[in-house]
């Protein structure tokens, strides 16, 4: 195994060798690209694709390009209407989305004999949901009194859930793949399910649970998540597949990608979100790890999960939402430099294969296909908000450039079967309207109010009190759904609190200091056991720094001076 | 259907024209490589671009490549081909990573690829160097032209007068054809010489001698003897023996680490100017060349070798003989003036577009002064000169309107002192013609040591006349020696120097701070990646040999007047209406330290995922705090330098700086989360609130004002639960509407409910009736079958007397067989038997009649059977 490893060491420096060649992008970089133009290029594109799914598919699950027609395909639940929803919105268009809101309430229904699966039912219908109900109000829908407590949006998602959650019923508390929405977990159902459809809950779960103050959701989805941690490997690495009822791992590959992704994404996320140390530190120990294990020369590959030897040394495009997530924590300068790995992959094709062989540079046999996915704009996003590097519009261009000159036909915009010739295949999934041109369209759009950094917020008064909504720093579920962080604080938890601050307000306004003002530790559950850790706040300085973390884990590290210089594709190489 | 639709798949558009049909450039849009190959028999120089359709850089690069087209056509072929198509040859040759590939053949020689950016003047240099690779060197002068490039020139010596081509000459060329492929920037030049006398300027005697010229370094001649004489090899030697003193940087655009590793090299001066490869002259660019020739210039004697340089000075007009040549003649010749203090001023400019200015030099005259410890202090006091200045600056308007390129001197009298006076000499200059020399306004040229900066607060406009180099002259020879001639190898902080294209390249010049509002793309900025700063060449100041000169010698000197530069974001738009106080690095301490409230301020980046969620923390907060005492601000760390002592290396940080104690800033504890009461605490925890004192007035007074403070709070307060409390009268009203509708449902339920009772009894009737006939029915059913049972126990009967019967039969006729053997004896038993006969016949035939009865009755309860079912 350390002979294969050394080879493949060696095929991927030839790899990199051949890595200075690519041509000088800087000629149209330096022009600047016409972003309103892309802009509105991007915004075709979705009425291209939407309009024709209305025509033609609605109400099935997806449209298919090449025949005109739809298809169920996850459900039974008009889910490109529920995917596209929140996108209507980035896009402007208010009228259309209240059309779509009231669709939705008439015409989806639950209680229905489908198997569907968990993982994609929740972070499309569930997330879709929740994030149009956060919405609603942006979007001019005149929202009942509780909101954004309470709403019919909200009830559809939590019913959509509530369907979810016989699937958690296990001994280990990770759940089925597959569950019944009218009877539950079928017999016979396979208890195999793979690592992201385990842990791939907890933003829209904890949001769930936030906003209707039933616990559950919550809950098992913190369950399953530590059922994970719990199983992972010696070295600190989770396979692909686990028996979720004897917690044996049925598929052993590790790696950042398909099966595995988003339950990284979302122990980062549910961090955010939560202001949670504990999912942090899992997702810090695991970075450590997949550090150690899996990255060669800013790839990142497969390997053992026990020994940690290579399985494959493939890139899928799964996995180009990588660097969008370390941009999130601060980790800027390693996620620009895999970002430039996997754009020259996209140059060579056109698009991102399922799979790409690095040390052959060609794609894999049988997973040549680009479904329009949308993980490496969504990296994009992320990093342009970081850098504002030129190369990240440049990349929107060509994906731009590519899905038109490619895949778009009459009826809207199909899956590319194989990238080595350009066949089409007819389908066009969700994820297509509600991810894909949703980033597209937010690199071209720097102004959106996605993006907004907190300059600008709205006040709502809800019956629990006074309530900061839309103030920026929206967490996208991984269909790429915002939620906004702010919501979480606005329901049941709200009036503890406000009594809390209305007390210390009046401290402000006296003369004399009464009392000793003790700060309340940050526990490990966001905000849940507290007490027997409170200090005042200068003994917890000094505990603090006798203790060994140096910093806090919720926290980001500044960028470096290099970091001024590191745009047009020039990489600094010390500070890792 | 479904299954089938399930297989359709769409094989790829057929490729269209990607160049227009009326473009100058050949489009063979289905890859057809063999013809491409076949037109480059008819053309001595052919471009090739090929491009897949699908690919955003190759649509960007079509039109610089018609462009260049466009210009070219008539010497070059240019030929595009789709190498995507996977139907035709190009795709199936070759292997292509990316796209565009653009190849240029000389006649045989090829490919060449240009991995240049991708710009039509950039390519259009380069198609033109394909096309001439070497230049043609006829006279003395143009070999002075040529070798004072600043880029690396090799030159051949080749006597063509014998036979058609002299041997070696066709290796030289291909090397120079060759160079162009390992050295796309083209940054070696080749010439080539066949007059002899010529060849005599640079000691190249024999035909067929390569010889590389360098500035700072003895040049070199081709060693015949050591290396093979072959075009990779001059090439080769060429490439390894070339003097960089001055690089450009062409980053192209893919993952690289060549700032990375030329950064780390030591500090670098970058310099960016706009550049077009095809002008005919760079004044700007030979100007930083020359102080790039001095900087390096170690061993001014280089007897060995004819200067160029100095040729080149008797050679060319007078113009030429530039700044900081004249700079150190000068310094040599009047290195001791008798004014002992004097500072350049920049006059306003009436057009920013305007390429020329006013220059005044100020000295400070003291030599009537009645100031005897300062007569001999040689330093030029900062005092002094913002004192001059001051005084000039009321006299300006006797300046303003000169427009002369003779220089005006007069002077006036202090301000401030009436025993000193000072001198201004002014003239207005160009850009491009920098011709300070004058023989007796030696005033101009005094060797200068920088004082340190005076700082001025805000930025000096344009529109106010300033100090530009801020010098004066200090009689030490030793360090007036800093001038710039040979400064690399005498300091320890050498500098490695780049030239950067700021139509390319502008935007590492906005990284480092330069203004964006500047139409003029000229910068200049010292990076030390090492110590993690850089400095920059003041951009009020015109980029001009001199201002750079002083530059590098400000960074050179041991006490660097240099100040880390502080990149600012210029982009934050003040809003009054905000809640957060958007913060700075220029409105930093106005923000935090001179005002008086107490600053909770908060270090974010918008990318940090752990900030952007704590917004709506911040903004409650302050809603909340007394804004009359307290501002709640934030700065954005990525976009914002701040001085080494406020950076802080982990995002969000939140700092507190109490009103009267700013400099005992503290820090919100990281380990505690951070949410509105623990903030509250932490504030109250540090704020300074005055302690427990006896009250005087104005503590009353205080106090007053405080629950005036507190008075407002409550009112808004009050407000807010107002708007609560209507919320919440709206939410029971909501409540109540559904109450009354779920009430009305309950009583519309009650209803069906009695109905529903009502037909259940009658429901309930009607099914006692229908038990009753059915155990009727049974009833029946079972007396019939009682009788079945009695028919069939009869049948039983008689079939039982049957057999018996059958028996008796077989017995008798067993008797009678016995009978005929006795006949005679038995003639009497005769008719008893047949009489007996009889009577078998007869039960037969009564049986047969039961049993199509018996077949009658079971049909007859099968139907029954069925009905009852």
């Amino acid at each position: 195994a350390v002979a294969m490893l050394r080879s493949l060491g060696s095929l991927l420096c030839l790899w990199a060798l051949q890595l200075p060649a690519p041509p000088a992008g800087t000629g149209v970089a330096a022009r600047g690209l016409d972003v309103a133009s892309y802009r509105e290029r991007v915004r075709a594109m979705f009425y291209h694709a939407y309009e024709h799914y209305l025509e033609n598919a609605f109400p099935y699950d997806e449209l298919r390009p090449l025949t005109c027609d739809g298809q169920d395909t996850w459900g039974s639940f008009s889910l490109t209407l529920i995917d596209a929803l929140d996108t209507l919105l980035i896009l402007g268009n208010v009228s259309e989305f209240q059309r779509v809101v009231n669709v939705l309430q008439e015409g989806v229904d639950f209680d229905i004999d489908v198997n569907a699966s968990v993982f994609e039912t929740n972070i499309r219908v569930v997330g879709g949901l929740l994030s149009a109900h956060l919405l609603s109000k942006k979007a001019g829908i005149e929202v009942e009194v509780g909101w954004p407590c309470s709403g019919p949006l909200l009830r559809m998602a939590e019913e959509a859930a509530r369907k979810l959650l016989p699937a958690f019923q296990t001994p280990t508390g990770m759940p089925y793949g597959t569950v019944n929405l009218l009877h539950g977990v079928n017999p016979g159902e396979t208890p195999v399910t793979c690592t992201a459809g385990i842990g791939t809950f907890i933003v829209e779960f904890a949001t769930l649970s936030h906003l209707t103050g039933d616990p559950v959701f919550e809950d098992v989805a913190r369950k399953a998540l530590k059922a994970l941690w719990k199983n992972r490997s010696d070295i600190g690495l989770v396979g692909n597949h686990i028996d979720v009822i004897t917690a044996k791992w049925v598929a052993q590959d590790a790696g950042i990608g398909a099966g595995v992704d988003s339950y990284f994404e979302y122990l980062v996320k549910g961090a955010i979100l939560l202001q949670d140390k504990e999912l942090m530190s899992m997702f810090l120990e695991y970075n450590k790890a997949i550090k150690n294990y899996t990255k060669f020369d800013d790839w990142y590959l497969w390997v053992q999960m026990y020994k940690g030897t290579v399985s494959m040394p493939v890139f899928q495009s799964l996995e180009a939402y990588w660097p969008g997530l370390q941009s999130l924590i601060g980790d800027v300068d390693n996620a620009m430099r895999t970002f430039l790995n996997y754009y020259t992959v996209w140059k060579q094709f056109g698009g991102l294969p399922e799979f790409y062989n690095i040390p052959q540079g060609y794609t894999v046999d049988k997973r040549e296909g680009y479904p329009l996915r949308p993980e490496l704009i969504e990296s994009a996003m992320y990093l342009y908000r970081a850098t504002r590097d030129p190369t990240l519009l440049e990349l929107g261009r060509d994906a731009v450039e590519s899905i038109e000159k490619i895949s778009k036909v009459d009826c809207g915009f199909a899956t590319i079967k194989d990238l080595r010739d350009h066949r089409l295949d007819n389908r066009m999934e969700s994820f297509f309207l509600a991810e894909t041109v949703k980033y597209l369209y937010l690199l071209f759009d720097p102004d959106n109010f996605i993006h907004n950094d907190g300059s600008v917020f709205d006040v709502v008064i809800t019956p629990y009190g006074e309530c900061v909504l839309n103030a920026g720093g929206y967490i996208f579920n991984t269909e790429a759904h915002p939620i906004d962080p702010a919501a979480l604080h606005c329901c049941r938890k709200r009036k503890e609190e406000q009594w809390e601050v209305e007390d210390l307000m009046r401290e402000f306004y006296s003369l004399k200091k009464n009392k000793k003002f003790i700060l309340k530790r940050a526990s490990d559950h966001g905000e849940g056991a507290k007490g027997p850790e409170d200090a005042s706040s200068e003994k917890g300085g000094e505990k603090r720094n006798s203790r060994k973390s140096s910093h806090s884990l919720l926290s980001c590290p500044s960028q470096s001076f290099n970091s001024k210089l590191a745009v047009l594709g020039q990489v600094f190489l010390d500070n890792t | 259907s479904c299954s089938r639709a399930k297989d359709v798949t769409m094989p790829a558009k057929l490729p269209v024209n990607f160049f227009s049909t009326r473009s100058p450039v050949i489009d063979l849009f289905r890859g057809q490589l063999d013809y491409a190959d076949h037109l480059r028999q008819d053309s001595e120089i052919v471009l090739y671009f090929f491009y897949a359709p699908w690919c955003g850089q190759s649509i960007a690069a079509r039109e610089e490549i018609e462009h260049v087209a466009s210009r070219l056509s008539d010497q070059v072929l240019f030929v595009a081909v789709n190498c995507w198509w996977n139907q035709g040859k190009c795709r199936k040759q070759k292997h292509f990573f990316y796209f565009p590939v653009i190849h240029l053949y000389h006649r045989s020689f090829g490919p060449i690829e240009y991995k240049g950016p991708m710009s039509a003047v950039y390519i259009e240099k380069f198609v033109r160097r394909v096309m001439t690779p070497l230049l043609y060197i006829s006279s003395r002068s143009k070999l002075l032209d040529f070798l004072s490039n600043y880029e690396p020139g090799v030159v051949g010596y080749f006597e063509f007068n014998a036979s058609p081509q002299p041997p070696g000459y066709l290796t030289f060329f291909t090397s120079a054809l060759h160079s162009l492929k390992k050295d796309y920037l083209g940054t070696i030049r080749f010439g080539v010489i066949t007059d002899k006398h010529v060849a005599e300027e640079i000691s190249l005697v024999h035909s067929g001698s390569v010889y590389l010229h360098r500035h700072v370094n003895a040049s070199l001649i081709y060693p015949n003897d050591i290396m093979n004489y072959t075009a990779e090899n001059i090439c080769k030697w060429a490439l390894e023996n070339r003097e960089m003193l001055i690089r450009w940087l062409r980053p192209h655009g893919g993952k690289s680490l060549l700032l990375n590793n030329e950064l780390k090299k030591g500090p670098a001066l970058l310099i960016f100017i706009p550049y077009n490869p095809l002008a005919e002259i760079h004044p700007l660019l030979d100007e930083i060349t020359k102080v790039a020739l001095e900087y390096h210039n170690c061993n001014k004697s280089q007897a060995a070798e004819p200067d160029p340089q100095h040729l080149g000075d008797t050679d060319s007009p007078a113009f030429d003989s530039s700044v900081p040549d004249a700079h150190m003649k000068l310094s040599e010749t009047f290195s001791i003036t008798k004014y002992p203090c004097c500072n350049t001023v920049v006059l306003p400019q009436w057009h920013s577009i305007s390429r020329t200015h006013n220059v005044c030099e100020l000295c400070i005259n003291q030599t009537l002064g009645v100031k005897p410890n300062k007569v001999h202090v040689p330093h030029c006091n900062f005092l002094e000169i913002e004192a001059a200045l001051d005084s000039f600056y009321l006299q300006e308007h006797t300046f303003f309107q000169v427009i002369s390129n003779t220089i005006e001197c007069s002077n006036f009298l202090s301000f401030y002192s009436p025993f000193s006076y000072y001198t201004a000499c002014c003239r207005t200059v160009n850009r491009h013609f920098l011709s300070f020399i004058s023989s007796e306004k030696t005033i101009f040229q005094t060797p200068k040591v920088a004082f340190s900066s005076h700082g001025k607060k805000g930025n000096t406009q344009h529109s106010i006349p300033h100090i530009e180099d801020r010098n004066c002259f200090i009689p030490d020879l030793r360090i007036s020696g800093t001038n710039i001639t040979g400064l690399s190898c005498r300091t320890n902080k050498t500098l490695n120097l780049y030239l950067l294209d700021s139509n390319l390249f502008w935007i590492y010049a906005e990284r480092l701070g330069a203004s964006r509002s500047t139409h003029l793309k000229e910068f200049a900025a010292i990076v030390d990646l090492k110590e993690e700063v850089h400095y920059v060449l003041d951009q009020n100041q015109s980029l001009v040999g001199s201002s750079l000169e002083n530059f590098i010698k400000n960074f050179s000197i041991l006490y660097s007047p240099l100040k880390r530069h502080l990149v600012d974001d210029s982009s934050v738009h003040f809003h009054e209406q905000r809640v957060i106080t958007e913060v700075t690095t220029n409105t930093f301490h106005d923000t935090v330290f001179s005002s008086e409230k107490n600053v909770l301020l908060l270090y974010y980046a918008q990318w940090c995922g752990f900030c952007a969620s704590l917004n709506h923390i911040f903004i409650q907060l302050a809603r909340l705090l007394p804004p009359d005492n307290f501002t709640v601000a934030r700065i954005d760390i990525t976009r914002n330098d701040l001085p080494w002592e406020f950076m802080t290396d982990r995002l969000p940080t939140i700092l507190f700086f109490p009103h009267q104690r700013k400099e005992q800033s503290v820090k919100f504890p990281e380990d505690f989360s951070v949410n509105v009461p623990n903030l509250l605490k932490f504030i109250l925890h540090h704020s300074s609130f005055s302690s427990s004192e006896p009250c005087t007035k104005e503590c009353l007074h205080k106090e007053t004002v405080l629950q005036q403070g507190h008075i407002s709070h409550l009112e808004r307060e009050i407000q807010k639960l107002r708007s609560e409390i209507s919320a919440l009268h709206k939410a029971h009203d909501q409540l109540e509407a559904q109450l009354s509708e779920a009430r009305r449902e309950e009583h519309k339920l009650q209803q069906q409910k009695h109905t529903l009772e009502k037909q259940h009894k009658t429901l309930q009737l009607h099914s006692e009736q229908l038990q009753a006939t059915y155990d009727q029915k049974n009833q029946e059913l079972l007396e019939m079958a009682e009788k079945l049972q009695e028919l069939a126990d009869a049948s039983e009967n008689l079939l039982k007397e049957n057999t018996l019967l059958r028996i008796l039969v077989a017995a008798r006729e067993g008797k009678l067989q016995s009978k005929d053997e006795i006949k005679e004896s038995l003639q009497s038993e005769k008719t008893l038997s047949e009489d007996n006969d009889i009577q078998i016949s007869k039960a037969t035939a009564t049986l047969e009649e039961k049993r199509t009865d018996n077949t009658d009755t079971i049909e007859t309860q099968h139907s029954s059977g069925n009905r009852t079912e």
